[in-house]
């Protein structure tokens, strides 16, 4: 008796299951291509953008290696630095693009000094450890006058593309054959392997 | 006594050209100073010009890093009058203007990491050749100068090592003479 109804019950489980995996891979399709519209907005040229970066050099009136927002409103790129008056650039005003990248120690002056202080060596072997890789933006653009100027900014890694990719959207030019993170870095890991 | 009198004599009479002719005096003072720290008296301007990495693979950020330090180190050295950017149109107008074009000549890439873990190894090293050439092409002043960093900072420190040390040599030097074989300071 119980042989009969079990067969039964898994025969109403397949068929009522049916719809249900159908259901669920239509969800994980609709999860896979969301992303992918996600990253196509993200390319349009009217959204604003915003991105976390540290200024080394180039902004007028912004203090060098110093950390902020830099966000693309409009045609402007803007560097803002906490609560400060923010440098904004024109993005028709830039002229070229590049990408690169770098390893650097972490921790600042006082990693260093801590560094220098650890006995028996012990702060080189932190130095091995205590490194992170970033990207770097170089832009060149020009002034009223026609005069060239020169910013280059330190982003996470990997938000250096995305911050490249945005300005080319939104008009800025970029040489192509110049891209310098694939070759940079492979450079900084056979540095550090020799 | 007669050696005291004379010598009082002596000390008086120069005391009374002095006081005689004392703008004459200070004139050629202040000409000598102006031939020595401007190479000449005349008040140039500089105009930077784009680094040009030569034959070598160099960054496009160290090549931008270099500029900007330039200008920015040029400034402070107040031997110019106005320090001008590449393709400014300002500077069409400025009488006495100089050009100044950097060229890389060598250009050994470091590791920070690697400096920091052996303190000897890693170094970033930069060597340019720098010239200051009058609108009309002609050299004035040729140097090679060294900027590289050994030991703390980053890897584009050595740019503001460089045009520390180029600004420096422009200051020492006195371009109204015969071009003489550069020094090559360090940084």
């Amino acid at each position: 008796m119980n042989r009969l109804v079990v067969p039964r019950n898994y025969r109403d489980a397949y068929s009522g299951g049916l719809p249900t995996l159908s259901l669920l891979v239509l969800l994980i399709c609709c999860s896979l291509t969301a992303p992918a519209q996600n990253t196509s907005q993200s390319g349009t040229a009217s959204e604003p953008f915003s991105i976390r970066a540290t200024h080394l050099l180039g902004f007028e009136g912004a203090k060098s290696n110093c950390n902020g927002t830099l966000s693309i409103q409009g045609n402007a790129l803007q560097f803002q630095q906490g609560g400060k008056h923010a440098t904004q650039i024109k993005i028709a005003a830039v002229r070229d693009v590049f990408l690169g990248g770098e390893s650097k120690q972490v921790g600042g002056l006082p990693m260093t000094l801590g560094k220098a202080a650890a006995p028996y060596g012990g702060g080189r072997v932190v130095s091995l450890f205590a490194h992170k890789k970033y990207d770097t933006l170089s832009l060149e653009y020009v002034d009223s006058d026609g005069g060239l100027h020169g910013a280059i900014l330190q982003l996470n890694k990997g938000q250096g593309e995305v911050l490249r990719n945005e300005l080319v959207a939104r008009g800025a030019p970029t040489s192509s054959g110049r891209d310098q993170s694939t070759k940079q870095s492979a450079g900084e890991v056979a540095h550090e392997n020799q | 006594m007669k050696t005291n009198s004379w010598s009082s004599l002596i000390a008086g009479a120069i005391a009374i050209l002095a006081i005689a002719f004392p703008g004459r005096l200070l004139g050629q003072t202040a000409a000598g100073k102006s031939t020595g720290a401007s190479g000449g008296s005349t008040q140039w301007s500089v105009q930077v010009d784009k680094v040009e990495p030569g034959d070598l693979d160099l960054e496009q950020s160290f090549q931008i890093a270099i500029y900007e330090n330039l200008l920015k180190e040029l400034s402070k050295t107040k031997r110019f009058h106005e320090v001008f950017r590449d393709g400014d149109r300002n500077a069409r107008e400025v009488a006495n203007l100089l050009v100044l074009k950097t060229t890389v000549e060598k250009y050994t890439r470091g590791s920070e990491t690697r400096r920091a873990v052996t303190t000897v190894s890693g170094a970033t090293k930069l060597t340019v050749r720098s010239q200051l050439l009058t609108r009309e092409g002609k050299v004035v002043l040729k140097r090679e100068v060294n900027g590289q960093v050994r030991l703390l900072g980053s890897n584009l420190r050595a740019t503001h090592n460089l045009a520390r040390n180029i600004a420096k040599t422009i200051k020492q030097s006195s371009w109204s003479e015969a071009e003489q074989p550069g020094a090559t300071p360090t940084g």
